[in-house]
């Protein structure tokens, strides 16, 4: 076991001289916040209602804002840890440009503003699941799990995984297997996603004091669950299939660029540059090429209307 | 100008930045809320 030390975890942070619109952009967490409403349009997509284009836009823009919400929260809280991370050191409040209040401030008006929004405008059920994700994210995942334990993405990332679910309760008002699948499918996508990251930042994590599995367990284990989280991502994400809401295209980027995400975590676990990690770097990569590809074969056949395979339950 | 001027002008400019923002969220969903109100109301509007 190669586990490192975790180092210590407090630091001044200055703030609030050069904010611009840039940094407070910044606080959402674009590229995040671009794939978690992908997740929600899919959902969206798949619902068996048709849904009015200005209220579909609406709770497109709410899951956005929520998802930015968070992640300015997030920004607010973990501020000093930021700071220490190579990874994280040029946020806007590790650089000075925004104080944690300031995010916090802006995080929390976005976030009651996205589900009042929702829920006034969208229906309750979708708002209930917006507030639930963001208080998520925010009080389980960032204030509770994040610095005490290495199970803190496995779990924490049920938050990054409900998109879907909200999508489609924006347009039924309710919830179903389908989009229950596809958050199940992201629940066991995050942990190799992360750990890929957490791989090559190790001593990132340890020096701000994050327990990453890496850092706690050592390289060797989380090869070992990297590549039993990608293989039940990757078998997970045959569900669809197997329960008629997904077809030809959908079966080839799970084949296709689910296979590859597999073999690239195989790769992973033999890696023997454990310096620079380019195997990790590589999967990193490949995990969010996988997602977008499910998500996006989804999409295509929605908008194309390829049909479904039918579900292996039907007589 | 002092150390405590200068702190004090870029407190208030750094203040003056997050209402800003915080304005423009809200400026935003009073558009959202208006807009969504005249499509929902469609051809209605003069009823």
């Amino acid at each position: 076991m190669s586990a490192v030390e975790l180092g210590p975890k407090s630091i001044t942070v200055a703030g609030g001289e050069f904010a611009t619109v840039a940094d407070y952009f910044a606080l959402l967490k674009p590229r995040v916040m671009s794939l978690v409403l992908f997740t929600g349009i899919a959902g969206l997509a798949l619902a068996p209602v048709h849904i009015p284009l200005a209220t579909a836009f609406t709770a497109l823009v709410c899951i956005a804002a929520g998802a930015g919400a968070s992640g300015a929260l997030n920004m607010a809280y973990d501020s000093d840890i930021d700071a220490i991370m190579t990874r994280t050191k040029g946020r806007p409040v590790p650089q000075g440009h925004l104080t944690a209040s300031d995010a916090a401030a802006f995080g929390t008006v976005l976030a009651v503003g996205a589900v009042t929004t929702m829920g006034l405008l969208v229906n309750l059920a979708a708002a209930g699941l917006l507030a639930f994700t963001i208080g998520f994210y925010v009080f389980v995942y960032t204030l509770w799990l994040k610095r005490r334990t290495p199970q803190n993405i496995v779990i924490g990332g049920l938050a990054g995984a409900l998109p879907p679910a909200i999508g489609w309760a924006a347009a039924t008002g309710s919830l179903a297997i389908p989009p229950l699948v596809l958050v199940a499918i992201v629940f066991l996508w995050t942990p190799a996603h992360f750990w890929a990251l957490a791989l090559y930042r190790t001593e990132d994590y340890a020096r701000a004091g994050v327990p990453m599995l890496p850092v706690v367990a050592g390289k060797g284990q989380t090869r070992r669950q990297i590549v039993i989280y990608a293989a039940l991502a990757v078998t997970s994400g045959f569900a669809p299939l197997a329960l008629g809401f997904a077809g030809l295209v959908y079966l080839a980027a799970n084949a296709g660029i689910g296979g590859w995400f597999l073999v690239q975590s195989i790769f992973v676990a033999c890696e023997c540059d454990v310096e620079r990690e380019p195997q990790a770097r590589r999967l990193f990569g490949v995990s969010i090429l996988y997602l977008f590809a499910l998500f996006a074969a989804i999409l295509v056949e929605q908008a194309a209307g390829i049909a479904p395979f039918a579900p292996l339950t039907a007589g | 100008m002092t150390d405590g001027d200068e702190q004090r002008e870029r407190f208030e400019r750094a203040r003056r930045m997050r209402n800003y923002a915080v304005a423009g969220v809200l400026l935003f969903l009073v558009v959202l809320f208006f807009v969504m109100t005249i499509v929902r109301l469609g051809g209605h509007v003069a009823d």
